[in-house]
């Protein structure tokens, strides 16, 4: 009995130090993206080329100085100056003047604020996944949820902000799930894979979106311009920084880290949830065990489209404030990989959400003040997912250990099958 | 003259595991060398090894003498190894003559297949050892048996001297079984040498000139059948005295529980596969359905379980409609189901077994208060179920996917007959598994029988049926052909209904019941 | 091997960190800043043209510009925070896209001068730069209507904005104008002002819209094609010069020099001159003169050269038609020839 006990102790051990080194994978991916990326932009920086026509040496620093800056200025608008946050923590304790302890924080709220609807639309398609689902309509649950949430942050007035705000995100929430019951239903029902019929939809919603907000249209502002009229102030999510407009870091990101909690609970310590994961690893064992699996396959898609909803919301009343009829923003897509990337987990994604966010946050500092173009995150998002994606890639790099066996990734089954 | 094949010391390790641990076979020319364990016993590793799948991790081969190493099936084939896996790898849309060919295509105006030729030499080889093939036939019209020739007439076209035969008569009726060992015998006549793998005690002893028993990756003994018996291999095999022949009482039969009226089902495409079928459970008594696979029992389960819905007829179950209702309705009227395919319908292979505990229990008290999962009570029954049904696992919360087929069934016999049910359908129950697991499941069975339970049995093996069932219903094409008390039944007589044919009518109608239906 | 790398690693991040935050102004030098809309600066349509402005005055006024790419809605307001804290002088949005943002940031920072392309004012220290991009279209379409030879002309927009819609009024207008002096009664598919509707692909972005459209267009007998699409209209050019025996007239930039594999199929093309706007825009704030502090816009018109059309296909029209060209632009411009907008802006209400 006790020599039992030992062995499961060391197998925990074991299992404890393998996820270190799962998380070693990632990390490496990500160092690895780095540098491949330090090769993009030096090989598509001219002056490089000046400075090896002025000798090799001149060339070598100037490498040297291109990558520092490029990167210099991407983690300082991923995470700020930790000098800048230093000096203005100082300044606000000697003179109470808060303002550039706050603006030094600025990179960091932008992460945050960039990684927020990366969690909702991740936690979405991760949800699927794990409910055997592959939901490729992030994005158009996302313009319905925006028409939905838009709708009811405009149109309503005269109401306190603690039921005008729920209410919107309820709309978001409803339209989002709207969206993704449909395919869901065609799925349970016929049989019709949601893979075709998300991408219809997304169409759909686009073109719909089109012409609720065109010059004209039921939603438009009525200016002469594609977009909604802007919402009221009571629907407007709680920033944390009013005194500095710039930053628009706001309670969303909260409410984002909660619903990434609730999907882990309601996955993993419920009734429904195990049901959905149930229905997503093995549909004929549901069956068999008599759940009810066109319900569960419907109600996961509202699920994850509810969730891709709220992407719109936190963008609409935390960030824009209305709704343009160019909205599309790609987190449907991204979607995909983040929950890649966390292995479908409401964790992982989270995780995986803030390395997105603050690859976004810093292309755009590194954009302005290195001049490096928006374009590099793609191919850094790129080389990311591909190494996550292929560990033997990095793994034969670095000469790391094949991890132990049996804990594959989560991912939808193939075509055709239920 | 040395032997045609030599192993000698061959080791393979895998991660944490001695597959093989210096393992020595020696195998003559003309002769069958059967080589037998239990699931997990090193037998398919051994093989893939002498395949070229594996490379060993220690040890030598020998073929002919002549020391060699064998990097894949490539050179294998090229020393004259062929192998019939137990899955056939045969395309079922293209001719035996083109599946045959697949691979080393014989070629004419260096662009053409040249199927005559082909066709020609496959004609001969038929003819050569009695195997009695059509080259033009379509491979998916064909029956098991004959595949499994294809798959034979492949390896004697490639020239393989030495045949390779995994677990070869798993999908087999006895009578296919004894045309197989006639195919076997002709094939040592013209001087092939034979391994065969099986766990079936019986027919080794019948077929083989020697015997090698593997057990946890070494060699557990070598025996010759003529010196043998079933228990003396058995005991081998599991390393302990084994109880074949399973101990019961005479049923002492009640109420029905289940009764079945007329039962019609359609099968996949729309054909129907349960033809009328009528029959009855009782309480006390293990009901055992015989056939060969594919002849409606599949159907009649799911139908029986609510997963495929009935064409016509009546299912009552304790005296309760039950023949349109739900699987979740017929589970909680009192039903517990073993399922044909435990990977496929019974597991979620990547599930901890503690979770695949609660597969239809997992909504009521006390595993669920509400919606909310009851985490303390999820282990405490999956603690107590693990020790009670002998679950072979180093915690409660490895992945099923992980353990021996044997392990992944006695999750599922805890998980069903833990239940106080009043009907246990069972549907090929032991499939696949070592003579320990067979021995323990058939032990539950009866448990839940003398507990007074109605128990339907489906099983594929006719030995299975014989040794539980307390009436035997046979079916063949969809139909029951009879049903027979166990005291009346013989071997030979289930055989023949199998096959579709009254033991009392004359062997050759064979044929014309065949084409009749 | 790992720790050697991480601890290259940690030294390369330190250093990154410590410099990352340098890069001063560029001292003295008037600094202009451009964010362009989702379409980004290489859009061969209007960030592009805005961009030349902003480089023309680098190398004539010797500004310090620079641009920002915007990729999805929320970065606006994030690439116009990067220009104020960088203290820009002057920061230019492209697009009515950005006129909430713009509008917000102007109010935020009354000292920082602001311009935004193809939207009105927004406040004192925001120029407007719009264009009557109607006269040019009016000229496109007269020499559209010279040029046919089936009496269909076409015309097709991305998505119905006034923006868009306006050069395609102008298109009609300048089509009717021509049947009403040479008695002729050429036809305009794709657009109706009276109706404010016409064909609109719903996008900026699809040449495969671009070519399909072209090709209704021609099976119904259409020779001339003015796409008012950005690159949608390469996909019709494509189309135009696989099919052969049409003409496309091209919008914002001369297309036989934006898309010169296309030149043999140009007939002309609808400038509107946003370089021209920009390039006023930054000299007059370089001169202190800056026009939108009095809340005073820039209009680019035939008269001021912010619109134009470019030199016609040889041999497209008959002789007299450039001499007509000439004097319907100066009647334009003297205010006796009705180009659209009023019906226009009467069917917006």
């Amino acid at each position: 009995m006790s020599e039992k006990n030992t062995t499961q102790g060391k197998a925990q051990k074991r299992r404890s130090r393998g996820r270190w080194r799962a998380l070693l994978t990632p990390l490496m991916a990500i160092v690895t993206a780095l540098i491949l990326g330090a090769v993009v932009i030096v090989v598509t920086d001219t002056s490089v080329y000046d400075a090896f026509g002025e000798g090799f040496g001149a060339g070598l620093l100037r490498i040297v100085e291109v990558v520092v800056t490029a990167y210099g200025s991407f983690f300082a608008g991923a995470f700020g100056d930790p000098a800048r946050m230093v000096r203005g923590l100082s300044t606000w304790i000697t003179t109470g003047d808060g303002s550039d302890w706050v603006q030094s924080l600025y990179p960091l709220t932008e992460t945050l604020r960039y990684a927020t609807p990366y969690i909702f639309a991740g936690l979405a398609v991760a949800l699927g996944f794990r409910g055997g689902l592959f939901n490729i309509g992030a994005e158009g649950q996302y313009f319905i949820a925006g028409l939905t949430t838009v709708f009811v942050g405009y149109s309503l007035t005269g109401v306190p902000w603690f039921i005008h705000v729920p209410l919107a995100l309820l709309a978001g929430i409803l339209g989002g799930a709207a969206w993704g019951a449909i395919p869901g239903y065609l799925k349970a029902k016929t049989g019709a894979h949601e893979v075709i019929n998300t991408i219809m939809l997304n169409y759909i919603s686009f073109r719909l979106a089109e012409y609720m907000l065109d010059v004209g249209g039921p939603m438009a502002r009525g200016d002469g311009r594609p977009v909604s009229p802007v919402i009221q102030p009571s629907a407007q999510l709680t920033q944390f920084f009013p005194s500095n407009p710039n930053i628009r870091f706001n309670v969303g990101f909260f409410i984002a880290l909660l619903a990434a909690v609730f999907v882990y609970w309601l996955l993993f310590k419920t009734t429904i949830g195990y049901e959905i994961r149930t229905v997503g690893q093995n549909p004929r064992a549901a069956k068999y065990a008599g759940m009810n699996v066109p319900r569960t396959v419907v109600l996961t898609m509202a699920l994850s489209g509810g969730l891709a909803g709220l992407a719109a919301s936190h963008d609409i009343l935390g960030v824009i404030g209305f709704m343009p009829n160019s909205f599309s923003s790609g987190y449907g897509f991204d979607a995909i990989a983040l929950a890649l990337l966390g292995n479908s987990h409401p964790f992982g994604v989270v995780l995986s959400s803030l390395l997105f966010g603050a690859l976004q946050a810093g292309a755009r500092n590194m954009q302005a003040i290195a001049r490096v173009p928006l374009d590099l995150t793609d191919i850094l998002q790129g080389l990311i997912i591909i190494f996550i994606a292929a560990p033997a890639i990095i793994r034969a790099l670095y000469r790391l250990r094949t991890p132990d066996e049996g804990e594959g990734a989560v991912m939808t089954r193939g075509w055709g099958q239920l | 003259m040395p032997p045609v094949l030599e192993l000698k010391g061959i080791t393979k390790r895998f991660p944490g595991v001695l597959a093989n641990d210096h393992i020595d076979l020696t195998l003559e020319e003309g002769k069958v060398l059967a080589l037998l364990g239990e699931n997990g016993a090193g037998k398919s590793t051994l093989m893939n090894v002498l395949y070229g799948l594996y490379t060993p991790d220690e040890g030598e081969i020998f073929v002919r003498g002549q020391k060699v190493d064998i990097h894949g099936p490539g050179d294998a084939i090229a020393l004259g190894i062929g192998m019939v896996h137990q899955h056939f790898m045969l395309v079922p849309v293209l001719t035996v003559t083109e599946n045959v060919m697949l691979g080393m295509e014989s070629i004419k105006n260096k662009l053409f297949l040249d199927r005559e030729v082909a066709a020609k030499r496959i004609h001969e080889i038929s003819e050569q050892y009695g195997l009695d093939v059509d080259p033009y036939a379509m491979v998916g019209d064909l029956p098991v048996g004959i595949q499994q020739r294809v798959e034979i007439i492949k390896l004697l076209y490639r020239q393989a001297d030495i045949l390779i035969l995994d677990e070869p008569t798993a999908v087999l009726t006895p009578q296919e079984v004894h045309g197989l060992f006639q195919v076997i015998r002709s094939l040592l006549a013209k001087g092939k040498s034979i391994i065969f793998i099986s766990h079936k005690l019986k027919e080794v002893l019948e077929i083989s000139d020697s015997i090698v028993v593997l057990r946890g990756g070494r060699i557990a003994g070598s025996a010759l059948p003529q010196e043998s018996n079933e228990r003396s291999l058995a005991s081998l095999m599991v390393g302990r005295e084994v109880i074949l022949t399973v101990a019961k009482e005479k049923a002492q039969p009640k109420e029905p529980v289940l009764e079945v009226k007329n039962l019609r089902v359609m099968g996949e495409g729309a054909h129907v596969v349960v033809r009328d079928v009528s029959f009855d459970v009782r309480a006390g008594e293990i009901v055992g359905v015989a056939g060969v696979q594919g002849n409606g029992q599949t159907e009649l389960v799911e139908s029986l379980t609510g997963l495929r819905p009935a064409q016509g007829g009546a299912v009552r179950l304790l005296g309760k409609d039950v023949t349109h209702a739900s699987p979740r309705v017929i589970t909680e009227a009192g039903t517990s189901h073993v399922p044909e395919d435990r990977q496929r319908d019974g597991l979620v292979l990547s599930y901890p077994i503690a979770d695949n505990l609660i597969m239809n229990t997992y909504y009521l008290p006390p595993i669920a208060r509400g919606v909310v999962l009851q985490e303390a009570a999820i282990k405490e029954r999956a603690e107590r179920l693990v020790a009670e049904y002998d679950v072979r696992t180093p915690s409660i919360m490895t992945p099923v996917g992980s353990l021996s087929g044997g392990n992944q069934q006695k999750v599922i016999v805890a998980r069903e007959l833990s239940r106080p049910d009043q009907l246990v359908i069972a549907s090929q129950p032991t499939r696949g598994l070592d003579v320990g697991s067979i021995e323990y499941i058939h032990s539950q069975l009866i448990r839940k029988r003398d507990e007074g339970a109605a128990v339907l049995v489906v099983s594929a093996e006719l030995d299975e049926i014989l040794s539980l069932a307390d009436r035997i219903v046979v079916m063949f094409e969809g139909r029951i052909m009879d049903i027979v008390p166990i005291e009346k039944a013989t071997r030979e007589d289930i055989g023949l209904l199998m096959a579709g044919i009254h033991p009392d009518e004359h062997g050759a109608d064979v044929v014309a019941t065949k084409e009749a239906a | 091997m790992l720790k050697k790398l991480w601890v290259l690693l940690s030294l390369v991040l330190v250093t990154t960190m410590l410099v990352g935050c340098g890069g001063g102004g560029a001292g003295g030098k008037l600094k202009v800043g451009m964010v362009t809309d989702m379409g980004g600066v290489d859009d061969k349509s209007f960030n592009a043209t805005s961009w030349k402005g902003v480089q023309r005055a680098i190398d004539e006024l010797g500004i310090d510009g620079s641009y920002l790419e915007s990729k999805q809605q929320t970065d606006y307001a994030t690439n116009l925070a990067q220009y104020v804290n960088q203290e820009a002088d002057l920061i230019i949005t492209v697009g009515f896209l950005l006129a909430d943002d713009t509008a917000d940031f102007a109010s935020r920072y009354p000292d920082t001068n602001f311009a935004i392309v193809d939207f009105g004012s927004l406040g004192d220290n925001v120029r407007g730069l719009t264009f009557s991009t109607d006269e040019a279209g009016f000229l496109a379409g007269y020499a559209a209507a010279a040029a046919t030879k089936t009496g269909k002309v076409a015309t097709f927009g991305g998505i119905n904005i006034p923006t868009v819609a306006i050069f395609m009024v102008g298109y009609e207008y300048g089509v009717n104008y021509y049947n009403q002096q040479h008695g002729t009664n050429v036809e305009v598919l794709g657009w109706e002002t009276a109706a404010n509707d016409g064909v609109f692909v719903g996008n900026f972005e699809s040449t495969d819209d671009g070519r399909r459209v072209a090709e209704t267009f021609m099976n119904e007998g259409a020779d001339v094609i003015m796409p008012v699409a950005g690159p949608v209209g390469l996909g019709t050019a494509q189309a135009v010069k696989e099919r052969g025996n049409a003409w496309v007239i091209g919008v914002d930039t001369d297309w036989t020099v934006s898309a010169a594999e296309y030149k043999d199929v140009i007939l002309t093309s609808v400038l509107k001159n946003m370089d021209v706007a920009v390039f006023d825009t930054i000299k007059a704030v370089q001169a202190d003169d800056f026009a939108g502090f009095n809340g005073e816009n820039y209009v680019g018109t035939l008269a001021n050269d912010g619109v134009g059309i470019a030199p016609i296909a040889s041999g497209a029209v008959p002789a007299g038609i450039s001499d007509e060209l000439e004097q319907i632009k100066a009647d334009i411009i003297a205010g006796k020839i009705n180009t659209g907008w009023a019906e226009y802006s009467a069917s917006l209400e």
